[in-house]
């Protein structure tokens, strides 16, 4: 089961002076343990920034963060984080890239062999293990990511914008992996994405982030049955939640 | 929900060619090189008296190697003499300046003072201080190894900052978020992701080496290939001093050749290394 993260009228200025740029807030934010919560926006809107924040990896110019009831005063060691492009290393293989996470946190990577080859095998990378991420597609490479993200077992899991990347058909392979991996161990996710299909699919809840400066414009609660596959997509209820969403940044020009 | 694969990549990875067949496919890549090559020299041997050159002026390349067999003894002392100059030099250059470009990359004190001052000596052409060394050191070894440092140090320094300094955004987050120690992170991520920017200035230092070597001698000693070769010019006997700027090549080629085995077998996942097999 996840933390609960807790934002309280944060805001983000860039730069100083007559430089200074509005990035985002004020923005407040009550994630529950074990939700799914997605901050979807255009580029550019300051989704990324709070996700920064929440990791304790970015200062915030004002407000409040908490993360399992403690305030956010320096980078989190007890989330696990995946950026659009992967943190794998080259002279790594897929295992070895999954024992670095372990490594630098000072784990054994002996105690978690079970662990990693379960990790593996839930995102179908069975036999890739000894392969270099240079030997692997974007997708894989991207599994290979979630496996080294989450092998800690993190109570809160930020994902900024992992299957940004991906063609259509590998991102839809994927988002019903990732959907698998959270049903089964539920931990809190914040999902940053600019695709309003993809939010809606995977969210418990959907923020909706309005640029410049960056403000959540709107929360929606999904409610969908799960897990949310081919025949649910289709359905007149999430076409309606996806209609929704884009007429609010229809509103604001965004689309 | 999905099952099986989804890419064509195989996990199993294919057989090491043998040693016949990469001999092979060697000679497939490089026979026009090695043509050209062949060419170039035929056509030196035949132009020098099909032009009637005097041989004081050119020599032909058989006649070079013939020539220079009777002086072996002296011209591989040299060739060691040199050659020692060059690798201490050189090794020294980079244990000394490896460190110094970490230090630099992540001290900003160090970054305002020592870079500025070291990126405007890289503007000075460091040869230039040779005259000067000889004066203060004497015709020995130690004002030979001396420029060949100046000579190597100034790239591998600014590669090394630039190396140690590029660390991705992401794997900057990724270490802080995992609460590593420094020297964890240095060894498992930082050192690693430095090592290609680090051979580009190993390279271009290996290559410069036996350039600092050769003209400290030029300007005073009594030993070495840089000698051997001034002293043969002025004796009018360029086949010797042909055989001398062969011998420079070849160490030149030894050592630029031992940086690549080097760089070959320390960052093999390196995409220009990986490109060339």
């Amino acid at each position: 089961m996840g933390a609960t993260v807790e934002i309280d009228s944060v805001t983000k200025f860039f730069g100083e002076g007559a430089d200074e740029v509005h990035a985002l807030g004020p923005a407040s934010l009550s994630v529950e343990a074990g939700e799914f919560v997605s901050l979807l926006g255009p580029s550019g809107c300051g989704k990324s920034t709070l996700m920064l924040m929440i990791a304790g990896l970015l200062d915030r110019t004002d407000g409040e963060i908490r993360v399992g009831g403690k305030s956010v005063d320096a980078p989190r060691t007890d989330v696990g984080i995946m950026f659009q492009d992967n943190t794998l290393v080259p002279w790594r293989t897929v295992e070895g890239n999954v024992e670095l996470q372990l490594e630098l946190r000072g784990l054994e990577p002996a105690d978690y062999r079970q662990r990693i080859a379960e990790l593996i095998k839930s995102v179908h990378l069975q036999g890739f293990e000894q392969r270099h991420p240079y030997e692997l597609s974007g997708g894989m490479q991207q599994r290979a990511a979630f496996c080294q993200a989450l092998v800690h077992k993190p109570e809160t899991v930020l994902l900024d914008e992992p299957l940004g990347k991906l063609d259509a058909m590998t991102r839809e392979l994927i988002r019903a992996d990732l959907q698998t991996l959270w049903m089964d161990t539920r931990p809190t996710v914040i999902f940053v994405t600019h695709s309003i299909e993809e939010a809606v699919q995977l969210s418990s809840r959907v923020c909706v982030i309005t640029p410049r400066p960056g403000r959540i414009e709107r929360i929606l609660e999904i409610d969908l049955p799960r897990p949310r596959d081919l025949e649910v997509k289709s359905s007149p209820e999430f076409t309606a939640y996806t209609r929704e969403i884009q007429a609010i940044f229809h509103g604001y020009g965004v689309i | 929900m999905v099952t099986a694969s989804f890419d064509n990549a195989s996990p199993a990875k294919p057989a090491a060619p043998g040693l016949w067949t990469r001999l092979r496919s060697w000679v497939a890549n490089s026979w026009l090189f090695l043509t050209f090559f062949a060419g170039f020299f035929l056509f030196w041997q035949f132009s020098i008296d099909l032009f009637d050159i005097p041989r004081y002026i050119l020599p032909k390349p058989t006649e070079i190697i013939v020539k220079s067999w009777a002086d072996a003894p002296r011209l591989v002392w040299f060739t060691g003499v040199t050659g020692l100059e060059t690798i201490l030099g050189y090794i020294i250059a980079v244990v000394v300046a490896v460190p110094l470009g970490l230090a630099i990359a992540f001290s900003g004190f160090l970054r305002k003072t020592i870079y500025p001052f070291f990126v405007s000596i890289e503007m000075t052409p460091k040869i230039a201080f040779a005259p000067l060394f000889i004066s203060w050191l004497g015709f020995g070894l130690l004002p030979k190894v001396i420029i060949v440092i100046l000579v190597c140090f100034f790239p591998i320094v600014l590669n090394s900052i630039l190396a140690f300094g590029s660390l991705s955004d992401e794997l900057t987050r990724f270490i802080r978020a995992t609460g590593a120690s420094w020297w964890s992170a240095f060894l498992r991520v930082r050192l690693p992701a430095a090592m290609p920017q680090c051979f580009v200035g190993f390279k271009y230092a290996a290559i410069n080496a036996t350039v600092g070597a050769t003209i400290a001698e030029f300007i005073g000693s009594d030993q070495g290939l840089g000698f051997y070769i001034q002293i043969q010019t002025g004796n009018l006997r360029p086949d010797l001093a042909f055989a001398g700027i062969f011998l420079l090549t070849a160490l030149g080629l030894l050592l630029f050749g031992a940086v690549t085995l080097a760089e070959r077998l320390l960052i093999p996942w390196h995409i220009s290394v990986r490109r060339k097999k």
